[in-house]
């Protein structure tokens, strides 16, 4: 019943399940809000949500996304209102980016290298192994670089959401606990390994916290798209 | 409202000379060219940080609700987390934590040195 309403309803079905899709992250992004728990992760409750009622109606992802269209074009707009957060921080890195832009490109070659290796060997997909090296950075660039490394991008999604939850909640204590004590340190590190989430989390620990973790969120978003185009098809061509 | 339309103006441009620059230049993805050109007019004030300040946060802000359609494609692959799910969270899990060490042990070591060593010297001069 439900496809027959997708298919001759086509217009009606994907305001009926955009506004589904909104109601239900808004409601999430209101109680995370409310109660500040970063468990309370908008992407975390909406894929909770609705993947057991798309299964539930047995609406198909393709089905979905075609619904969800307008959303997806959105994306691109998303990406370039991030040059507002990266001219905000261009006075916090003018004495220091030297150091900055190198610590976090060698972080990328690690995770890159590293993410793949481990992927390759223990799950020996290679459009999973690209939707894994590219988990550290803020989800739309993510998604935009693994659909052109013709990664699985709904993976990435996945992945750069534990990324986030596993570095907000356990990073600043493991940075504590191995010394890692000042506050340009740490944001940075989170922010590099856990984006956006991480920040959020940093940002109640101090405002220095927070400026350098969006520092690094956004330098290693920028920093992974100029090296992974060329240094994930080098380790294709090497391990694969 | 005029800001409203400032920004979305703001951002349209950079989005298209985005897509130019990715069209003649290829390498990064259009959105990502159209960011730099974004940051880059407000730092030479050619776009007025002022007036896309407030929609510009807003639009940061409700963002992610754009990546839920890529999200949910985690439904095409119940299999692959029935099989791999132990294996794609380790990987995820330990390598986030590879990075923290890395990043966090080089800043304190190379970064928060140097900037200690320079204001030392200030502090010297002084």
């Amino acid at each position: 019943m439900i496809n027959n309403f997708l298919i001759n309803y086509p217009v009606l079905s994907a305001i009926f399940i955009c506004f589904i899709s909104i109601s239900i992250y808004q409601l999430a992004a209101n109680l995370q809000q409310k109660w500040l728990s970063i468990w309370l992760n908008p992407m975390l409750i909406t894929i909770l949500i609705l993947v057991p009622v798309l299964v539930l109606l047995d609406i198909n992802y393709q089905q979905y996304s075609q619904a969800t269209y307008v959303l997806n074009m959105m994306l691109e707009p998303a990406i370039v209102a991030l040059g507002y957060p990266l001219y905000q921080q261009f006075r916090q890195i003018r004495f220091h980016w030297r150091e900055i832009i190198s610590i976090l490109a060698l972080g990328v070659v690690v995770v890159i290298s590293i993410s793949f290796f481990m992927a390759i060997i223990l799950i020996k997909a290679p459009e999973i192994a690209i939707a894994l090296s590219l988990k550290s950075v803020t989800t739309p660039i993510g998604i935009t670089l693994t659909d052109q490394l013709t990664g699985d991008s709904s993976i990435t999604a996945f992945a750069i959401m534990l990324a986030g939850l596993f570095g907000g909640l356990l990073g600043p204590t493991w940075l504590n606990f191995i010394g890692v004590t000042s506050s340009k340190a740490q944001g940075l590190a989170v922010g590099s390994a856990s984006h956006v989430i991480g920040t959020a989390v940093l940002v109640r620990i101090s405002a220095e916290h927070g400026a350098y973790s969006s520092v690094a969120l956004i330098i290693s978003a920028l920093l992974t798209a100029l090296i992974s185009p060329w240094l994930v098809p080098l380790l294709q061509q090497v391990l694969i | 409202m005029t800001n409203l339309f400032y920004t979305l103006f703001a951002i349209s441009i950079s989005l298209l000379l985005g897509k130019l620059a990715n069209y003649l230049l290829a390498g990064l993805p259009a959105s990502l060219y159209g960011m730099i050109f974004y940051a880059v007019f407000l730092q030479l004030n050619w776009l007025s940080a002022d007036r896309v300040a407030v929609t510009n946060q807003w639009l940061i802000r409700h963002m992610g609700v754009c990546f839920v359609p890529a999200a949910i494609g985690i439904i095409n692959h119940f299999q692959l987390l029935q099989q791999h799910g132990l294996a794609l969270v380790g990987i995820i899990f330990s390598t986030t934590f590879i990075l923290i060490t890395f990043i966090g042990l080089l800043s304190e070591r190379f970064l928060i040195k140097s900037v200690t060593e320079t204001s030392d010297m200030r502090a010297d001069n002084d």
